[in-house]
């Protein structure tokens, strides 16, 4: 279940001057008018629940005019990668769109835009990895992606989606890395949410047509990803390390231009709700954001100091965001929906990495929830800030939420059985 | 592996590609065997006696520069209309499209080149300075002719003598017309003297000319050829009726005819022979030859053989004459004494040894003896060395008396051909140069010859040798006149690209084609240059080349001038 | 008549000192391809033996842009290539898709199928050395019955047959498909040519011998494939629109034992074996035959004009221009 609708639209309303339209669309079509808006000149996509109705949507577009673009539609995620990878090289602005499977498919590949330095721009719905089959959230398919070199976004809202997607191409092409954004399948992939759509010569004036600095030229004949030896691959890697880092600063400010042009901001990397005075901070990110507001909002008002941080970029990771919110709390939850076998959530995992070098380290609790689509809502999020709440410590590196378990360690009942402690923790 | 040229990775471009083109690296050190262009020799013209430039003038053939064809084998031989008529060709022998589907007929093409320019007087010029020295030259016959030819290029002034009425020697008297007509050896020998060679004819030395006569000569050149029919030594052959073959053939070639009988005998098995025989039958006689081996073994042209006896003429192997028997004075036939074959003698044929008891007679009211011919030396103020019945001469055609020379017929080791004389008379000449003190010109040429298996027949497809234009079997019974015709143009350009031109690069470009690291060119002059920075010498291209004109020598060895040449 | 000479494009777009191994066939292929293809060509390379030949960073043998990619996505990427030249309105730039026969009939064989079931405007060359050359000559699905690799080892050869890929092609009905050799480089060439001119999906299959690969002394590298065509191990033919056959080149029909003694790589087959192979040979001849019917009439037709009235019934050599005009004649009908 999805809350109510994210940050975006409170910022911006639907009456900005730069909205041409606003729409009520399912997110999976937010990509896809995004794609419209961004010119993009070729698309290879392959049919995957529920990423389908992107290119469903993708192919009207095309077909009617709407949108000039080569739509290839191949016979794998792996030639749909492979193909925007050619177009790509040849200096078009290339787009695709995934989901699980398609996505784990396309690893190879993934590695291989990356290494290329395209600027791909790829919408990933996030489903559950099989076996056994599933269709629903979570987000093990792109995380599991992670060490690819790609840039990732994870979305809360329909908005945000187009929105990403219009600031994806400009940072990509602006570092030369690809990008994903990711949704969730069904709660956002699915939901109809209103959508302001932008006036087309803003999004051009925002993102003018790709100037390739480098791309296979028959005036200019290279080649590209030969063979290299032990004596410069390390510093070929470097340098995409070193765009991914320069890729914080370019996302945040392509976010301030975004909301100087467009009305609405998503805070760069990260986007932090009631963490001003917070004591206990959730950290998560996706559509369960929109539901740990509400959350929050509740416990304000029951006057817990908790807050929220969104992580909105997995890659690059917000080291400076979190190191920065480090400094203000005494906890940290982070709640995943994935998990990395032998190890915990993965978010959980990098958040904790970062903070083992910073001077202040307060507790950080991880948390498993919602995997294969198993709803997130504002009560399992409760459950969770009452688990962080009652502890000062972790004892488990994983507890996994709303697991159906006789073992012993999972988080409390919830409210208001333990709302003395809470409250005795506060010191109010 | 090679370095990415960059000190730092703040200077490297954002990612990995190519700055340059490969040809910055040096493949060529992998090479362990080098490919180079080395022309060779063609088996034609290492076989050639006269040293004919065989694949040199069929390129120009193929081009239809006919006149520098003609210009091309001048160099070698300057009666290319008479060999080309009656050469024993043994260059097709060991033609290498022989095994394939059929020797180039280069003797055709020669004598088509020859008949092509048999308007053009215009010989080349003398190659090198002229020069103060006289040879005297006694003989006319080819040895004489080419020798005074060749001098006569050098630079010298070459003067000869002639017995005889008419120069030629035995191509003009030995020679029937049907197989060489009159017209083209005087043609020829016209040519000569156009050249400056001058030609004394009635001057028989030691007869109207005195020997002292040749003091005022630097040196002299004997080639009197062998112009005497051996005897038989046969009871009887003093009889009316019995001729020898050069007599005959001589009557015949002053237009006369010969008085002989219906019933003809020629006993022999040499061209001679086989000539005085094809003669008689189109004097309307019939004709039987006498050899005492088997046809395998008769020295004549085999073609000539087999017009003769398409034409007629019989043959009787394995017979020797024992005696002649007479009527009258006149001949009335032959008795035989059969024979077989023995041991091989020192001419490695066979043998022939008598068959005890096994003689038997033959009616006939003409024999024509044409066993061999040997030389006159009659007229020699000294004693020459000689060996058997010929004088004999080194190598370098010298007779141990300083400046005298002999060679062709009259001196050792003759094979009674055309070209053997035309090759002495231009190799002493060659030796007559050095002695007056002259060096010659090496010609520094490879010693190789491309054998077949160097041939890449691939490049050649199949096609069947030309069929030389013949007079009718009919018509030649009853004429003197040729029996095989010129090639036409059309055949002569087909023939001509049969030749594989072994040895002789002709810019075909499979070398080029095939080199799979691009490291053959062609230079401005259109040569061939191999890039050794880069072949890795793999050897396709000396494998295809079609005509064995490339070879692979070992890495590490110096390469010379001529290895690097440029076909 | 007189020899049989080959006149390529003069341009060498292709640069010496590149990395193949000494009498390299693909090498030969790229050169005669780029010849054909010219400068304005984009060449997608996967892996193969193209990837260590073209040079290591940052040098570049082919004289056009080349892009590396991945193992089986040299016809995806150039779809993807192609696409995006086109979106940006370059549709004179030639897309060359350069695998080798793992690339094409093994671990491409899906990216391949797809591209050409969407008749996507690209030239895709496979260069067949008939094993994983690269990592150190491994059986691929192009190996033929009875060969040596390093995983199919002389006590138990390869099985199977080789796979027929130009038929799996030609059931995609793709507009232009063609073999070629590169004993035969005026035909391959020409073809190629063809290829550039038709819009859609085209298909090269060039037999390119590996000396170090096949157990054979670099330089009998053409005689080599020479005599693969001659003995009918791989003839030279076009396929319009999947269903036209034309004989390019009638072959000599040499046994297929003199094929095989060159290369150490059958060297442990018995004449039983070699026999089976002639017999393999001779059905599927027979049956390529069945449908080139027609056409070869028309060959025939060409040739003998072109010939001239020539008395040789032995046509050497690739001589296929007379007829290959016709064939673009119908193929753009």
């Amino acid at each position: 279940m999805k809350g109510r609708n994210g940050m975006s639209m409170r910022n911006a309303g639907l009456l900005h001057p730069s909205i041409e339209k606003v729409v009520v669309i399912e997110g999976t079509h937010a990509a896809s008018y995004a794609v419209k808006l961004a010119r993009v000149q070729v698309i290879a996509a392959y049919p995957i629940t529920p990423q389908t109705s992107v290119v469903e949507k993708l192919s009207e577009i095309v077909s009617d005019g709407e949108l000039d673009a080569k739509f290839i539609k191949v016979e794998s995620e792996h030639s749909a990668m492979a193909c925007c990878i050619g177009s790509s090289i040849s200096g078009a602005r290339a787009f695709t769109a995934t989901s699980s499977q398609g996505l784990a498919l396309m690893h190879e590949l993934l590695h291989w835009a990356a290494g290329s330095r395209l600027p791909i721009v790829m919408v990933n719905v996030n489903r559950a990895m099989a076996p056994p089959w599933s269709i629903y959230v979570d987000h093990n398919d792109s995380l599991s992606q992670r060490d690819t070199g790609w840039l990732q976004f994870y979305a809360e809202s329909n908005q945000e989606v187009t929105d990403t997607v219009l600031q994806a191409y400009r940072i990509a092409e602006t570092v030369s890395l690809p990008v994903m954004i990711n949704l969730d399948a069904f709660v956002l992939s699915h939901t109809s949410e209103p959508v302001a759509l932008p006036k087309q010569e803003l999004v051009d004036e925002f993102l003018p047509p790709r100037k390739a600095p480098f791309k296979v030229d028959a005036s200019d004949p290279r080649a590209f990803g030969a063979l290299i030896g032990p004596e410069a691959y390390m510093e070929m890697r470097y340098k995409l390390y070193q765009a991914m880092e320069d890729a914080r600063r370019v996302i945040r400010e392509v976010d301030r231009d975004f909301a100087a042009k467009f009305g609405r901001s998503y805070g760069g990397l990260v986007e932090e709700y009631m963490t001003e005075d917070a004591e206990t901070v959730l950290i998560t990110s996706a559509t369960a954001v929109s539901t740990a507001r509400i959350a929050v909002d509740e416990l304000r008002s029951m006057g817990f100091p908790v807050g929220l941080m969104k992580i909105r970029a997995f890659r690059p990771f917000p080291v400076d965001e979190i190191r920065e919110l480090a400094k203000r709390v005494r906890k940290i939850g982070v709640m995943d929906r994935s998990v990395s076998f032998g190890a915990t959530g993965i978010i959980y995992q990098e958040t904790k990495a970062v903070l083992y070098n910073a001077p202040d380290r307060p507790a950080v609790f991880g948390f498993i929830a919602g995997l294969g689509g198993r709803d997130i809502t504002p009560e399992t999020i409760k459950e969770i800030f009452s688990y962080l709440l009652n502890r000062e410590e972790p004892v488990s590196e994983a507890v996994w939420v709303g697991l159906k378990t006789a073992a012993a360690d999972r988080p409390e009942p919830p409210f208001p059985e333990n709302s003395a402690a809470m409250k005795s923790s506060e010191g109010v | 592996m090679t370095k990415y040229n960059y000190a730092t990775v703040e200077e490297m471009p954002p990612l990995a590609f190519s700055l340059e083109s490969t040809r910055m690296i040096p493949t060529g050190s992998w090479r362990h065997v080098r490919p180079v262009y080395r022309d060779k020799n063609s088996p034609c013209h290492v076989t050639c006696p006269a040293g004919e430039k065989i694949p040199a003038y069929f390129e120009l053939v193929r081009q239809k520069k006919y006149e520098e064809a003609w210009y091309k084998i001048l160099e070698d031989n300057p009666l290319p209309g008479v060999t080309g008529r009656v050469c024993y060709h043994p260059c097709e022998g060991q033609c290498n499209r022989a095994g394939y589907d059929g020797a180039v007929a280069i003797h055709n093409i020669e004598r088509f080149v020859a008949d092509r320019n048999l308007q053009n007087k215009k010989l080349p010029a003398a190659v090198e300075s002229p020069k103060s020295e006289k040879v005297a030259v006694i003989g006319s016959g080819p040895a004489g002719l080419s020798c005074a030819y060749q001098l006569s290029r050098m630079g010298y002034r070459a003067v000869i003598y002639e017995s005889d009425h008419e120069p030629g020697g035995m191509l003009r008297y030995g020679i029937p017309d049907y197989r060489l007509p009159k017209k083209i050896l005087d043609k020829e020998i016209k040519d000569i003297e156009t050249l400056g060679v001058e030609i004394m004819v009635d001057s028989r030395i030691g007869g109207n000319v005195a020997w002292s006569e040749l003091e005022r000569y630097d040196a002299v050149f004997v080639a009197v050829g062998a112009a005497r029919s051996k005897k038989m030594e046969t009871p009887g052959e003093e009889l009316k009726g019995v001729y020898s073959g050069i007599d005959f053939l001589r009557e015949l070639n002053t237009g006369k005819v010969p008085k002989i009988g219906r019933n003809v005998l020629v006993v022999g098995g040499g061209n001679t022979a086989i000539d005085a025989a094809r003669s008689a039958m189109r004097l309307g006689k019939r004709v039987t030859v006498l050899y005492r081996r088997t046809r395998a073994e008769m020295p004549a042209v085999p073609e000539e053989i087999e017009e003769a006896e398409k034409e007629g003429v019989l043959f009787q192997f394995l017979v020797a004459p024992v005696g002649i028997s007479g009527n009258k004075g006149k001949v009335s036939g032959i008795e035989l004494v059969k024979m077989k074959l023995g041991e091989p003698d020192e001419s490695g044929r066979k043998r022939p040894v008598p068959v005890k008891g096994s003689n038997f007679s033959l009616k006939a009211d003409t024999i024509i003896s044409a066993i061999g011919e040997e030389p006159d030396l009659a007229f020699l103020p000294y004693s020459f060395l000689k060996k058997g019945i010929r004088l004999f001469v080194d190598d370098d055609y010298t007779t141990g008396v300083p400046g005298i020379f002999a060679g062709g017929d009259a001196a050792t080791n003759p094979n009674g051909t055309v070209v053997n004389a035309i090759m002495a008379g231009k190799e002493a000449a060659i030796s007559i140069h050095e002695f007056l003190g002259w060096r010659s010109r090496s010609n520094g040429a490879s010693h190789d010859v491309v054998a077949p298996e160097e041939v890449n027949t691939f490049y050649f497809p199949h096609e069947n040798r030309v069929e030389v234009p013949r007079q009718t079997v009919q018509k030649s019974k009853s004429t003197f006149s040729e029996v095989n015709k010129t090639l036409t143009e059309e055949q002569a350009l087909t023939e001509a690209e049969r030749c594989f031109t072994c040895g002789t690069c002709l810019h075909c470009d499979v070398c080029m084609t095939f080199c799979p690291d691009v490291a053959i060119s062609k230079d401005e002059s259109g040569e061939y240059v191999i890039d050794y920075d880069h072949c890795k010498g793999c050897g396709i291209c000396v494998e295809e080349c079609p005509r064995g004109a490339m070879e692979l020598v070992p890495e590490g060895a110096r390469e010379t001038a001529e290895e690097v040449k440029t076909a | 008549m007189g020899q049989i000479k080959y006149q390529l494009p003069p341009e060498e777009v292709l640069a010496p000192g590149h990395f193949a191994c000494p009498g390299c066939g693909a090498t030969l292929t790229m050169r005669y391809a780029l010849k054909a293809l010219g400068r304005k060509t984009v060449a997608v390379i996967p892996a193969c033996c193209w990837s260590v030949i073209d040079g290591p960073v940052p040098y570049s043998a082919a004289g056009v842009p080349v892009f590396h990619t991945a193992f089986e996505t040299a016809a995806s990427t150039a779809c993807g290539v192609k696409a995006g030249l086109d979106a940006q309105g370059d549709h004179e730039t030639t897309v060359l898709a350069f695998a080798g026969d793992g690339g094409t009939f093994d671990i491409g064989l899906q990216a391949l199928s797809g591209a050409a079931e969407r008749n996507e405007d690209i030239v895709y060359i496979c260069y067949d050395n008939e094993a994983y050359m690269n990592t150190g000559i491994q059986r691929s699905s192009a190996t033929p019955f009875g060969a040596w690799t390093t995983t199919t080892p002389t006590e138990s050869p390869k099985a199977e047959k080789k796979k027929n890929i130009v038929e799996i092609l030609a059931a995609h009905r793709v507009p232009y498909i063609a073999t070629a050799s590169v004993a035969y480089p005026d035909d391959m060439i020409s073809k190629i040519r063809k290829a550039k001119d038709i819009r859609g999906f085209k298909f090269i299959h060039v037999f390119s011998p590996c000396p170090p690969g096949w157990k054979f002394e670099p330089e009998d590298s053409i005689k080599i494939s020479r005599m693969a065509i001659e003995s009918k191990v791989f003839p030279l033919i076009e396929i319009f629109d999947g269903t036209d056959y034309r004989l390019s080149k009638e072959p000599e029909g040499i046994p297929v034992h003199d094929y095989i003694k060159m290369q150490g790589r059958f060297r442990h087959l018995d004449d039983e074996k070699i026999g089976l192979i002639q017999k393999n040979v001779d059905e599927e001849w027979a049956r390529l035959c069945s449908k080139i019917v027609p056409a070869m009439q028309v060959s025939h037709a060409a040739r003998d004009e072109m010939k001239g009235g020539r008395k040789s019934s032995r046509a050497r050599g690739a001589r296929g221009t007379g007829s290959a005009k016709k064939k673009e004649q119908s193929a753009r009908r």
